[in-house]
């Protein structure tokens, strides 16, 4: 099973419409207090290690911020 | 900013003009993501008039010819017949497209030119404040129709396959994985294609018609209304319950128009050369 090292969020653009929440089946997103350049609240990760590297909150991102960087093969948990 | 957007997008334009949760972001992602597939980034003009949805191009790493309200298909075709060898790609919104810019839609189609249309939905005039549009459904209450919408909307996806489009596909922004195909398929389809995509506007559609204004609501009726249906025999059963029916609905092959009209130069050029030269 794949898993991701981590999801980085474009802090220049994001405008927090949340739909990565949403989108994501295993809870990895939930709301976040921080503020992104436009003055939005973004989204924090909170459960990296539930992440599958499906690629849905970065097709479904409608200002392609977010980016998961998945873990390398010899690099995965046991 | 991901690797796609990094690749492909004009920094200094960005952040995108969308409101927050706009499915115009998602169809710049899908389209991004067949043009990256396809390698053709370098092969693309693209066309677009006024409105959200003609935004999308405008932000792309690519030859891009902004023009008046409606009139993004003429400029197309004409695009196309000074350079045969571009991907030429339209980029409309149902105001645009089906209001303002119908006709154009009608006899581009109608001559089979190999262009590809984008038609992204979102069933009201999202930028001019929440109008009553032609793609609104029976009943809506909008900003001109405060008492409920009587009349019906038109059905851009009908409208091509009768005009004589050659491929026609209906999806909406939850399905981009299967926008990013048939981007692909019509990039390499020969002759007229046309793709409506049904998107969410969460400030004008979602809090006018659906009754929320959240981003989450939006994509979850578009999850319930949109019902993904293979055979378009049955699209109808599908109309019948009041849902979307998605899917790709045609694609065959027609005489294209440009190399008609390239062979008919040739033929009228050997014909005078036959008849000694005096043309």
């Amino acid at each position: 099973m794949k898993s991701a090292e981590r999801i980085e969020i474009d802090r220049r653009y994001c405008k927090g419409c949340l739909l990565c929440q949403y989108v994501c089946k295993f809870e990895v997103f939930e709301p976040g207090q921080e503020r992104s350049a436009l003055d939005y609240r973004m989204p924090r990760v909170a459960k990296i290690e539930n992440c599958r590297v499906c690629g849905l909150c970065e097709t479904q991102c409608p200002d392609m911020v977010l980016t998961v960087v998945a873990k390398e093969k010899g690099k995965e948990n046991p | 900013m991901n690797p796609l957007g990094e690749k492909y997008l004009r920094k200094p334009f960005l952040p995108f003009l969308f409101c927050p949760g706009c499915g115009d972001g998602m169809i710049v992602q899908s389209f991004l993501q067949a043009v990256d597939d396809l390698g053709v980034i370098d092969d693309l003009a693209m066309a677009a008039g006024i409105g959200c949805s003609a935004w999308i191009p405008v932000y792309m790493h690519a030859d891009v010819l902004k023009v008046l309200h409606g009139r993004a298909i003429p400029a197309a075709i004409g695009l196309k017949a000074s350079r045969p060898s571009r991907k030429v790609v339209v980029f409309t919104g149902d105001g645009d497209g089906l209001a303002i810019g119908g006709l154009h839609l009608l006899h581009a189609a109608r001559r089979n030119i190999d262009i590809t249309v984008v038609l992204v939905n979102n069933q009201i005039y999202a930028m001019t404040g929440g109008q009553v549009a032609p793609s609104t459904g029976v009943g809506s209450r909008t900003q001109t129709t405060p008492y409920g919408n009587l009349e019906k909307p038109l059905d851009g996806c009908k409208i091509a396959v009768a005009a004589g489009a050659t491929m026609v596909s209906r999806w909406s922004t939850v399905h981009t994985r299967q926008l990013t195909r048939t981007f692909k398929k019509a990039l390499n389809h020969k002759g007229f294609s046309f793709i409506e995509v049904i998107s969410q506007c969460p400030v004008q559609t979602g809090r006018y018609i659906l009754g929320s204004g959240a981003p989450q609501f939006n994509l979850q009726w578009l999850k319930d209304n949109c019902v993904p249906v293979k055979d378009p025999s049955r699209w109808g059963e599908v109309e019948a319950e009041g849902k979307i029916p998605v899917g790709d609905i045609l694609q065959i092959e027609k005489p294209e128009f440009m190399e008609e009209v390239q062979k008919m130069n040739r033929k009228v050029k050997d014909e005078a050369e036959a008849k000694g030269g005096d043309r």
